[in-house]
């Protein structure tokens, strides 16, 4: 009789708290434990749980965790990609478009190779929600943005301070309770879909339509050490179980963004006029000119976003709005 | 080694290691970082104490505790308190009993300026204690009407411990502190029942005050009833612009400190030593706390990564198949009997965190629990061999009061607030109709 | 010997009684940011840094006020047992618990310095916010103050072994 081996165990953080994480990361975590038959089992934690967000990476590095579902920007990479995850502004339209830029327009490339520079085994991107607004206040005009204190990504932060809104980054978890606490006036970091499913809709009363960007960009990543160790037949179980959760996620974005701003009955949708937040749009432009000159890699990443853009924008319809 | 086996161990580990005397702080801080060091050593096992530091720094409502603790210093150590306590004494004099009920009261409008005991028991020591026993009070009585009185600081708001369990279960603390005011005022008012009873049954322990020290006239007497408007003056400072959303909660608890510290100014009271005393014991308050949940994140830290939390919820729903009540009064039973010998600190950090979830499971609302949790805190506060109220007693009691006298003060305001306990439980309303009526839901 | 023992806490507990009393005036300083906050908000455009300006005056408040805060007596103890004890087993139990406590810092400084260093590499950590401020001021105060804490719990070990052999303290 052959002596079954001792699993190998893994320690996986994700940047979502339980609600959200329960069909972002749990799912894939499910599928890999459940098909991996004893010889993989991965603990799933949530946002904070081991270690704080902020730190994560710096945790992934060393070992502590062994990996991690985020994006770029919360999760604080030391990498010039930090940037461009979460939510680069007008970089994207819809969730299909996370995939094409990396499988076809070369980002899976780039990003490999800079996380291999740091030790970490960069595994596969994907999109999610748009980045819409879910306020106390209500938002009608681009104006109405000034002053307003929000909960968002570094740099979707950054560029929203183009526009009066103060960023207040606090650990995801508080972000509800911050609302209540007067801490915040809302978010800028989700769809529609996540602020239901969070409960940030029992807390914030309207919800605007337009956006900042099309899809959240977020990676998955592995100890560059934990991946090496891995037998071939588990590292094509961890990836085919990533994509079985891409295409989960897909749907349960797509259909309920839809489904909530036509049914859902907690936040009352506002909208911008298209022609007035052409404003924001402009000032992207100017932000990506900003972003390009900070490093090669980040210009050559901006150039990729515009000759995607350039694409979908003579394609027209569905991939664009005009 | 099963996870749930070194999960029990690090508790156990820790229980001794509290026995040896040495401060909390460090023994929970050792077994964490040791634990992580052995179980993950490899991986970086080392950063995770280093790492809660990180954690701690970013939960942003602690920024209330040294405000809180400042207020509570500047009102107790510059006797803004003493108009307060002339007041009850004139008013209340005249009743069997009644210079305890006026002590109710005033601990009652001290808990309404400052978010922990620490005040009420400074300002019930210092002033109320000698007058009491002056007057004949029996020194039983008067011992545990401060120590229970003090403790509903932490319940009436703004408290502290509702702010660090809003932050353990993610409910708002809005609601929360005001799920605390009618189960605070019920409590003072059960204290009171229980003292006037006790003195009608036995006029020895509560003597009427002579009348010559009640008639100090008529404008006087009006002039002591406005005294008690400064409280309600400090507390709409802080809490007005909290409700109404001008202010964040972290700025209004900076606005009271100030309001606090600008009256004390205002009527003369903030000398040298004062302000130096408040300013120093602030300090030393503020890091005993904050350390003390240092350690404790790296505590609940390792704890989650072993998943005791999944052990402990499984335990209790799968294995033992139990009845929702029934696991929630298991909890609170041990929460009181982990309150005699554990810091309540160490207690919401690292117990807190193993329950609130499975509280929410079992299908209970969250700020409810919380209004449960605090009373249980209460209970901890004053029950031996290690409570926060009965150390203060002990180390601002005149020397005829012993140690015999204090734990023997508490057993019946205990059973009090045990009564109170089961009336939130039985009467969720209680806790939730005032959120509900603010908040509207 | 005594003589060395003497030297390092008069030495330590100095220091850190020096930096204590700066430190406890932090308490006005996080008041002032918390108040220019809700007045920023309330008459002009709120504040980006303020709340991450709070907490790093709050860390730096409580770190480093930790050494002050263990001559002061502040850190509870549960004292069941230990309060009946006479001064010479206190000062005997608590030379041998105070190791634990020494090895908790010293493992929380471990941390600390590997995290610091972190914080100078990749051209220089940076808080995940807008305003981005970089973290190593912020982790080198930490790392500063867990040392000071250390040292002060040397400083009560060397107390103890002077009470224990019987010279005042
Ligand atoms: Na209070
Ligand atoms: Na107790």
């Amino acid at each position: 009789i052959v002596k079954a081996q001792a699993p190998i165990r893994w320690r996986f953080q994700t940047y979502a708290g339980a609600a959200l994480g329960e069909q972002v990361t749990k799912p894939i975590i499910d599928y890999i434990n459940a098909a991996a038959q004893g010889e993989l089992e991965i603990e799933l934690f949530y946002a904070d749980q081991i270690v704080p967000t902020g730190e994560l990476f710096q945790a992934l590095q060393r070992g502590t965790i062994d990996g991690v579902h985020s994006d770029d920007d919360s999760m604080a990479s030391p990498t010039p990609l930090r940037v461009f995850g979460g939510y680069f502004p007008f970089a994207t339209k819809h969730i299909l478009d996370v995939p094409v830029l990396f499988n076809q327009y070369g980002l899976a490339d780039i990003w490999r190779e800079e996380y291999a520079k740091v030790g970490v085994q960069w595994l596969s991107a994907a999109g999610q929600d748009p980045c819409n607004f879910n306020t106390t206040k209500e938002i009608t005009s681009v104006d109405d943005l000034d002053g307003l204190r929000l909960y968002t990504f570094p740099t979707a932060g950054r560029f929203l301070a183009k526009f009066g809104v103060v960023s207040v980054n606090i650990p995801y978890e508080d972000a509800e309770v911050a609302v209540q606490t007067g801490e915040l006036d809302g978010m800028a970091w989700s769809g529609i879909t996540e602020d239901y499913t969070v409960g940030w809709a029992d807390v914030t009363d309207y919800f605007l339509t337009n956006n900042i960007s099309g899809a959240w960009i977020g990676s998955f990543f592995v100890n560059q050490e934990r991946w090496a160790e891995l037998p071939d037949h588990l590292k094509q179980l961890v990836m085919a179980s990533i994509e079985a959760g891409h295409t989960y996620r897909n749907q349960w974005y797509w259909g309920g963004e839809a489904r909530l701003r036509a049914q859902g009955d907690k936040l009352a949708l506002r909208s911008v006029p298209a022609d007035e937040w052409a404003v924001v749009e402009d000032a992207a432009k100017e932000f990506w000119n900003e972003i390009a000159e900070e490093s090669e890699t980040h210009a050559k990443i901006v150039q990729i976003f515009r000759d995607y853009n350039e694409v979908i924008n003579q394609a027209g319809p569905p991939y664009n709005f005009e | 080694m099963p996870y749930e086996m070194i999960a029990a161990l690090m508790f156990s580990t820790m229980m001794l290691m509290l026995l040896t005397g040495q401060r909390v702080f460090g023994a929970i801080g050792f077994v964490a970082v040791m634990a992580a060091l052995l179980l993950w050593g490899d991986r970086g096992g080392y950063d995770l104490g280093f790492s809660a530091a990180m954690k701690l720094m970013k939960w942003y409502p602690l920024l209330t505790l040294p405000m809180f603790i400042f207020m509570g210093y500047v009102l107790s150590e510059s006797r803004i308190a003493d108009d307060l306590y002339r007041m009850f004494h004139v008013w209340m004099g005249g009743l069997r009993g009644g210079l305890a009920v006026g002590t109710i009261g005033l601990m009652v409008l001290v808990s309404a300026m400052n978010g922990l005991s620490v005040a009420g028991m400074a300002i019930g020591a210092t002033i109320a204690l000698p007058e009491l026993l002056k007057r004949g009070y029996d020194k039983r009585m008067v011992t545990g009407v401060i120590q229970a009185g003090s403790s509903l600081g932490i319940l009436v708001p703004p408290s502290v411990v509702l702010v660090l369990y809003a932050m353990i279960a993610r409910q708002p603390v809005g609601q929360l502190w005001l799920a605390g005011v009618v189960p605070g005022l019920m409590m003072a008012a059960l204290f009171i029942l229980y003292i006037v009873v006790r003195c009608r049954l036995q006029p020895e322990l509560g003597p009427v005050l002579p009348a010559e020290d009640r008639d100090v006239g008529r404008a006087e007497k009006l002039r002591l009833l406005r005294a008690g408007l400064l409280p309600l003056g400090i507390f709409a400072a802080m809490m007005v612009p909290f409700v109404n959303g001008w202010t964040s909660l972290v700025e209004s608890s900076a606005i009271g400190a100030i309001t606090a510290f600008l009256v004390a100014v205002a009527k003369g009271r903030m000398t040298r030593d004062v302000f130096e005393t408040s300013v120093r014991n602030t300090l030393g308050i503020t890091c005993m706390f904050m350390w003390i949940i240092l350690a404790a994140l790296a505590f609940g830290a390792v704890f989650d990564g072993l998943g005791a939390v999944k052990a402990i919820e499984a335990l209790f729903t799968e294995r033992l198949g139990l009845n929702p009540w029934v696991i929630l009064i298991l909890m609170q039973l041990s929460f009181i009997l982990m309150g005699t010998f554990l810091d309540d600190t160490a207690m919401l950090v690292i117990v807190a965190p193993l329950y609130v979830p499975l509280v929410g499971q079992l299908g209970f609302d969250l700020v409810w629990y919380g209004i449960l949790y605090t009373i249980t805190c209460q209970i901890a506060y004053m029950t031996p061999p290690f409570g926060y109220n009965l150390f203060l007693m002990r180390a601002m009691a005149p020397p005829e009061i012993t140690l015999r006298d204090i734990y023997g003060s508490i057993t019946p305001f205990v059973l009090v607030m045990v009564c109170a306990l089961v009336l939130v439980m039985v009467f969720p309303g209680l806790a939730l109709w005032l959120p509900g009526v603010v908040y509207g839901n | 010997m005594t003589g060395a023992l003497r030297g390092f806490v008069r030495v330590v507990d100095g220091v850190n009684y020096r930096i204590g009393r700066v430190v406890m005036y932090g308490i006005f300083v996080i008041m002032a940011i918390l108040l220019w906050s809700s007045v920023s908000k309330t008459f002009f455009v709120p504040s980006l840094w303020t709340l991450e300006m709070a907490q790093f005056a709050m860390v730096a408040y409580y770190m480093l006020g930790g050494p002050y805060s263990i001559q002061m007596g502040s850190n509870v103890r549960m004292d069941l047992l230990y309060g009946n004890w006479s001064d010479r087993r206190k000062a005997q139990v608590d030379a041998l618990t105070v190791l634990f406590l020494i090895t908790y810092l010293g493992i929380l400084l471990w941390g600390g310095i590997d995290s610091t260093i972190y914080s100078f590499q990749y051209g220089g950590e940076r808080s995940p916010t807008a305003w981005r401020p970089y973290l190593w001021p912020i982790k080198c105060i930490m790392v500063f103050a867990i040392a000071l804490m250390l040292l002060q719990a040397l400083s009560e070990l060397a107390k103890d072994i002077l009470r224990l052999k019987g010279e005042p303290v």
